[in-house]
Parts: structure tokens; sequence; C-alpha cells
């Protein structure tokens, strides 16, 4: 056993949590940050209606600017969506959990 | 989000090949028009791109190095037209000869089908792009 051993005391793992993250996480809630991106997604949602509108009613813009607004709204709503399971997935597992 | 800034890419290289598009067919519809408001025949337009760098929404590595397009310029080839002789023609100057644009057609015919080819590979890229964000999506499903 002399080729394992251990030189000078031993030192506790360093857990000092980062204050600057801290600080930040406690500005910001979940809730807020939540509401910030469903605002965020419906401001896109309305960007694809205007783009949409000015291609079908205006018969300005393009078809491609029209798409890609589209596309982007889609894309966001897909992320929300799978934010929202997954924090109904957390919440129904809380519930499930025995007392 | 960063894929929106491939879909800007993209959007920024459909639009001006949709411009392109647009010059071309001026230049084919103009091909055999010899008069203009500024007289003599219409001149061929010719559009040049410039690469813009996108500034916000950004990855700190990628700053600078990739660009969307936007358009440069719209400019006139100054060449002269083609010279045919049609003294019963409106535009015949006092030899008989009319002066025809510097269009040619098969030159632009070329040139709508590159437009038409980067057009579709904006396209194509885009939908890579998508692809990739639904797979992203499909992450621990």
């Amino acid at each position: 056993m002399t080729d394992i051993s251990i030189h000078g005391p031993l030192k506790p793992a360093d857990i000092t949590p980062e204050k600057s993250d801290d600080k930040q996480a406690s500005e910001s809630s979940f809730g807020s940050v939540l509401k910030d991106a469903i605002s965020d997604i419906n401001k896109l949602q309305n960007d694809a209606d205007k783009s949409i509108a000015k291609v079908q009613l205006e018969d300005a813009g393009s078809i491609h600017e029209a798409m890609v607004a589209l596309e982007k709204a889609g894309i966001s709503f897909q992320v929300m969506m799978q934010v929202r399971n997954k924090i109904l997935d957390a919440y129904q597992e809380v519930m499930r959990m025995q007392v | 989000m960063e894929f929106f800034t491939t879909f800007k890419i993209c959007g920024s290289g459909l639009s001006v090949q949709r411009a392109k598009m647009d010059v071309v067919t001026s230049n084919l519809a103009n091909v055999n028009t010899t008069s203009t408001p500024e007289g003599g025949p219409y001149k061929r337009k010719i559009i040049a791109f410039t690469p813009e760098p996108l500034k916000k929404g950004f990855d700190k590595a990628l700053e600078g190095a990739v660009q969307a397009v936007k358009i440069q310029g719209i400019t006139e080839d100054e060449r002269d037209g083609r010279r045919v002789h049609d003294p019963a023609h409106p535009d015949a100057d006092k030899d008989g000869y009319v002066v025809f644009p510097n269009v040619n057609a098969m030159v632009e015919m070329t040139e709508m089908i590159t437009a038409g080819r980067a057009y579709e590979a904006c396209a194509t890229a885009f939908d890579a792009a998508k692809n990739m964000a639904v797979t992203a999506l499909g992450i621990g499903k």
C-alpha cells in the first residue's frame, strides 16, 4: 500500500457558489423569464400576421419574407410548447408524489 | 435565438436573388426597346451585391465572419447596342440604322437560371436549418 499515499492535508471541495450568478438568478424569476419568452413569441406571431397581410391584402412585400416570418413564429411556438410540456411533466411528477 | 440568424441570412439571400430576377426580366422585356425617355435605346441593367454584416443576436466567435447580403447597386451596361439597317423603323437615324439595346437574350437566360438556382439554394438552406431546429426540439423525447 505504499504506492497510495496522500500528500498534504485534505481540503474540502470548493462549493462556494459564484456570487454574480446567484444575484442574476434572484433578479429574474422563472415566471418573468417565461412571461418574456411568451411575449417574444407573441410578437413573432404578430410579425408573421403582418407580413401575410402585406402579401395578401396590400400586394406588397414578398412571399419568402412572409414564409420566413411564419417559420420563425412556428419554431418559437414549438419551443414554447416544449417548455410547457416539461413544466407540466414536472408538476404532475410532484402531484404524484407519495405523502 | 441563434437559428434565427440562419433564417435572416437566408432571407437576405432570397431577397437579393429575387431582385436579380427583377432586373433580368426588365432586361428581357426591353430586349427590343429602341427609344427611352432619356434618349437612345434601353441599356442593359446590371445588379451587384455586397455583404452586409449582421449586428446583433450573434455568437461572439462568428461575429464579423458571417454576413448577410444586400444590393450594392444597379448600374447600366455602357457597351454599344447592335445596329440594324431598317429605314422604315421610327427610331432609324438618317442612314437608316436603328440601335437596338445591348441586351443579349441568351446571357439574360443564363443570369435568370443562376438567380433561380441561388434562390433554390437559399430556400434549401432555410429548410435544413429548420430541420436542425426541429431535431433539437426532439432531443430527449
